[in-house]
C-alpha cells in the first residue's frame, strides 16, 4: 500500500478505509495552536474564573494567557508539557493581575498563585469550597452559602438570618476575612 | 487603605453580577485574601465559571487569524497585536511573553493546501495498543503525545477518533451504557461514528478521525 501522500502522514488502518479528515471549520484549518486552544480553553478559563470570580476579568485574562502562550510555544509539545506551560502562564498572568489591580506596591505574591495547580483542578473546586466552609463557624458558613452558592441579595440574606442589612455586610466581611485566613492555612 | 464591610460588599456584588470589580488598591493582605476567597466561592456556584460560546469562538477566530498571519509570513514573528485579540481591555499582553520558553517555529511552513488537513503535522507513528487487546466494537480511550482519542475495532480494522469535543474542547468520555461519547462540560454527545447527536443551535462538527495503522499486531497512531 502507498506509504505516503503529501506531507508524509497519510496511512490508515485499512487501505479500503482511507478516511479523509473533515474540513476544519476555521479557514486556517486544524493547526496545532488551534488544537491546543480548543483542548484547553475551558479548563484554563475555569481555572482563572475560580480566582477572579467574574466574567469580564476571566475573559480578559484567558485571552492574555493564550496569546502569551502561543507566541512562545513550540509546535511539538506533548500534552503534559502543553498543560503545565498553559497553567504556568496562567499563574503569572494572575499574579500580575492581583498586583496591578489591588496592591499599592508590587509586594509579595499570594502563595496561591505561585503553587503549581493540580492538573485536574476544576472537578475539585467544589470539594475545596466545602472543605473551606467546614472550617468556619455556623453563622459565617450560612452567610457565605446564602450569598455565594444560592445567590441571595443582601436584603434576602438579612430576612433569612433575621439580621439588618448592615449586619449582613459585617458578617460577610468577617466571614470572608476568616475564610481567607483559613485558606492560607490550608494551602 | 483599610478595608471595610461596605467596600467588600460592593466587590461581592460585582462578582455576583459578573461585573468587573472596581479597582481598589489594598495594602492589607487580609483584604486581598478575602477577595480571592470571594472569587473562589463565586466560582463554586453551580453553573458558574464556564466560558461563553461567544467568547470561545471569538478567541478561536483571533488565534486562527494570528496563525494565518504567521504562517503566511515566516519572518521573525512579532507577538500577537492587541488588536488581534478583538477583546476589550485585554491589557498587558506585551509583558514578558517569550521569555520563559524556548521559542520555536510555530507552524510548519505554508503547508500546501490539502483537502486532508490533518490534525497532526510533523509527527510520527506511535504504538498505542496491541490489536489483540482491543475488544470488538467498544471504543477504548488512549493518549499518545498530544493526541487523546478512541480506538474502535471492527473486525481486523481499527478506526481512530479524536476524543476532543468539537464544542469547547473538553475531553469526551465513552458511555458503555448508552454507547456514545459524552462531554462532561456541556453535555454534547456523539455517536461512535463521530457524528454529533445533540441539539445545539448550530450543529457541532463531527469528531475528526485520526490516522491509525496496524504494524505487526500493534495499533499505531500518527501523533506528536
Amino acid at each position: 500500500m502507498g506509504e505516503d501522500k503529501t506531507g508524509g502522514a497519510a496511512l490508515f488502518a485499512s487501505p479500503a478505509k482511507v478516511v479523509s479528515l473533515p474540513q476544519a471549520a476555521a479557514p486556517s484549518g486544524q493547526d496545532h495552536l488551534t488544537w491546543a486552544y480548543q483542548t484547553h480553553v475551558t479548563a484554563i478559563y475555569q481555572y482563572i474564573y475560580s480566582r477572579v470570580g467574574n466574567r469580564p476579568d476571566a475573559e480578559d485574562l484567558t485571552a492574555q494567557v493564550f496569546m502569551k502562550a502561543i507566541s512562545g510555544m513550540r509546535n511539538d509539545v506533548s500534552v503534559p508539557e502543553l498543560r503545565s506551560w498553559l497553567y504556568r502562564v496562567a499563574q503569572t498572568t494572575l499574579a500580575d493581575h492581583w498586583r496591578e489591580y489591588y496592591a499599592e506596591d508590587a509586594g509579595e505574591l499570594d502563595d496561591d498563585v505561585t503553587r503549581p495547580p493540580a492538573p485536574r483542578e476544576n472537578p475539585e473546586a467544589v470539594h475545596r469550597v466545602d472543605a473551606l466552609l467546614a472550617t468556619l463557624p455556623e453563622s459565617y458558613r450560612r452567610v457565605l452559602e446564602l450569598r455565594f452558592l444560592r445567590g441571595y441579595s443582601v436584603r434576602e440574606t438579612a430576612q433569612e438570618l433575621s439580621l439588618s442589612e448592615t449586619n449582613v455586610k459585617v458578617l460577610q466581611f468577617r466571614a470572608l476575612n476568616r475564610a481567607g485566613r483559613e485558606r492560607g492555612r490550608m494551602s | 487603605m483599610n478595608d471595610d464591610p461596605e467596600q467588600l460588599d460592593r466587590h461581592v456584588e460585582d462578582l455576583l453580577h459578573d461585573r468587573k470589580p472596581e479597582r481598589t488598591p489594598l495594602s492589607d493582605e487580609d483584604a486581598l485574601r478575602a477577595r480571592q476567597t470571594a472569587a473562589m466561592l463565586r466560582a463554586a456556584k453551580p453553573g458558574a465559571g464556564l466560558p461563553s460560546k461567544e467568547f470561545v469562538e471569538r478567541m478561536q477566530a483571533s488565534i486562527g487569524g494570528w496563525v494565518g498571519e504567521h504562517s503566511a509570513q515566516p519572518q521573525p514573528a512579532p507577538r500577537p497585536s492587541r488588536r488581534s485579540l478583538l477583546l476589550t481591555g485585554a491589557a498587558g499582553i506585551a509583558a514578558g511573553v517569550a521569555a520563559a520558553v524556548g521559542v520555536g517555529r510555530l507552524m510548519p511552513k505554508a503547508a500546501a493546501p490539502s483537502l486532508n488537513q490533518a490534525l497532526v503535522e510533523n509527527g510520527a507513528w506511535k504504538p498505542v495498543k496491541a490489536l489483540a487487546d482491543l475488544p470488538q466494537g467498544t471504543p477504548i480511550a488512549f493518549r499518545s503525545g498530544a493526541i487523546e482519542g478512541f480506538l474502535i475495532r471492527q473486525g481486523d480494522e481499527v478506526k481512530g477518533l479524536s476524543a476532543v469535543c468539537t464544542h469547547m474542547g473538553c475531553i469526551l468520555n465513552y458511555s458503555k451504557f448508552r454507547n456514545q461519547f459524552e462531554c462532561p462540560c456541556h453535555g454534547a454527545t456523539f455517536e461512535t461514528s463521530g457524528r454529533p447527536t445533540d441539539q445545539y443551535d448550530t450543529p457541532l462538527p463531527r469528531l475528526p478521525s485520526l490516522q491509525v495503522r496496524i504494524e505487526r499486531g500493534q495499533v499505531e497512531v500518527y501523533s506528536v
